[in-house]
């Protein structure tokens, strides 16, 4: 019984203590000058649309929920902000050579028809993040319009 | 008494676990160093460091055609160790920059492939694009052997997709098994 009482105060002082190691924000106010809005048009229907389901974790400002302010909660999304951030980075698009930003536009085609993205985990509790037959739709022209203007930037 | 029984079982679960972890590491090492010599030994003579990256391409295709994801991700990442050991100092300014905007590209896709042992379906999405990538590279830097560009027109609700090919006969990498001779030689490189 000792021991159980023992193990179980050690977790609490665990609990207690990690709550001070809190991850930098993934905030930053101005528009980036590498925005993808900036390479390519995005209509005020599909920014809504990244925004809700997209950018949280594909861009520089993450909308934090309000169990990040308890621990390990913040670590596990920051894990998830920082390779979703690695994979695709709508803030840091610009930067991207020609070449990878058609290859992510295809990528996020691909992924919108399998329903790979949103990831189902992510959608568990962002329940607005779930994406409508008409926004996938939006979606999908916009980024084959968008894949259209890059090939004739890139040609001419 | 109790505490001493918990504390022994803990250890010995973590003791365990170390164990295990250091096994896993050993077995990934060991497969790198093959990979790291095999790339080595074709890097080592002048001009072929194109051949080395082209080498696991061809591993790669060879493995799709037979359906096979393990072996498609085993030579996706022999790939990213080709593309990380390219000596780019013989290059020109401007071929450099082609390169680079090749490289970016081919090597995140050589690397989901070797990420997605299971989704064949998405490690050959992703070989469409690194298909167009060593086409383009091949152009740039030759290859040092002749190569058949081949197209398949049904892939991707038949938008289509190219692929390179050591060998003349057709041997479809996207549709495997299923289709193993659908497609058309386009070109040939030399």
């Amino acid at each position: 019984m000792k021991g159980i009482k023992k193990i179980l105060l050690g977790l609490l002082v665990i609990f207690i203590l990690i709550q001070f190691v809190q991850p930098a924000r993934n905030k930053s106010r101005q528009v980036m000058p590498n925005d993808i809005s900036k390479i390519v048009s995005v209509p005020s229907d599909v920014q809504g649309i990244l925004k809700k389901a997209c950018y949280d974790c594909h861009s520089n400002n993450t909308e934090y929920p309000w169990y990040v302010n308890m621990q390990p909660m913040h670590w596990f999304m920051n894990n998830h902000i920082q390779s979703g951030k690695a994979e695709l980075n709508f803030s840091e698009f610009g930067s991207y050579t020609s070449r990878r930003q058609q290859s992510k536009l295809r990528s996020i085609e691909n992924s919108l028809k399998d329903g790979s993205m949103p990831l189902n985990s992510y959608t568990l509790i962002h329940r607005n993040a779930i994406l409508t037959k008409t926004e996938k739709l939006l979606l999908m022209n916009w980024v084959q319009n968008s894949k259209d203007s890059l090939n004739k930037k890139n040609f001419n | 008494m109790k505490t001493l029984i918990y504390s022994s079982v803990f250890s010995l679960l973590f003791l365990a676990a170390c164990s295990n972890g250091s096994n896993k590491t050993k077995s990934t090492t060991s497969a790198d160093a093959k990979v790291t010599t095999a790339v080595a030994s074709g890097s080592s003579e002048k001009g072929t460091s194109t051949a080395a990256v082209l080498a696991s391409y061809l591993k790669l295709k060879n493995a799709f055609t037979n359906d096979n994801d393990k072996d498609a991700a085993a030579a996706g990442n022999e790939m990213v160790t080709a593309f990380a050991s390219f000596d780019k100092k013989s290059l020109t300014p401007e071929q450099d920059k082609a390169y680079t905007d090749i490289y970016d590209d081919a090597k995140e896709h050589a690397e989901h492939i070797g990420a997605n042992v299971g989704n064949i379906a998405h490690q050959r999405e992703h070989f469409d694009m690194l298909s167009k990538d060593m086409y383009d590279l091949v152009k740039l830097l030759g290859a040092n052997q002749s190569l058949y560009v081949d197209h398949c027109p049904m892939y991707n609700n038949n938008k289509g997709a190219i692929w390179l090919s050591e060998v003349k006969d057709i041997k479809n990498p996207y549709l495997g098994k299923a289709m193993p001779t659908c497609g058309t030689v386009k070109e040939e490189l030399k």
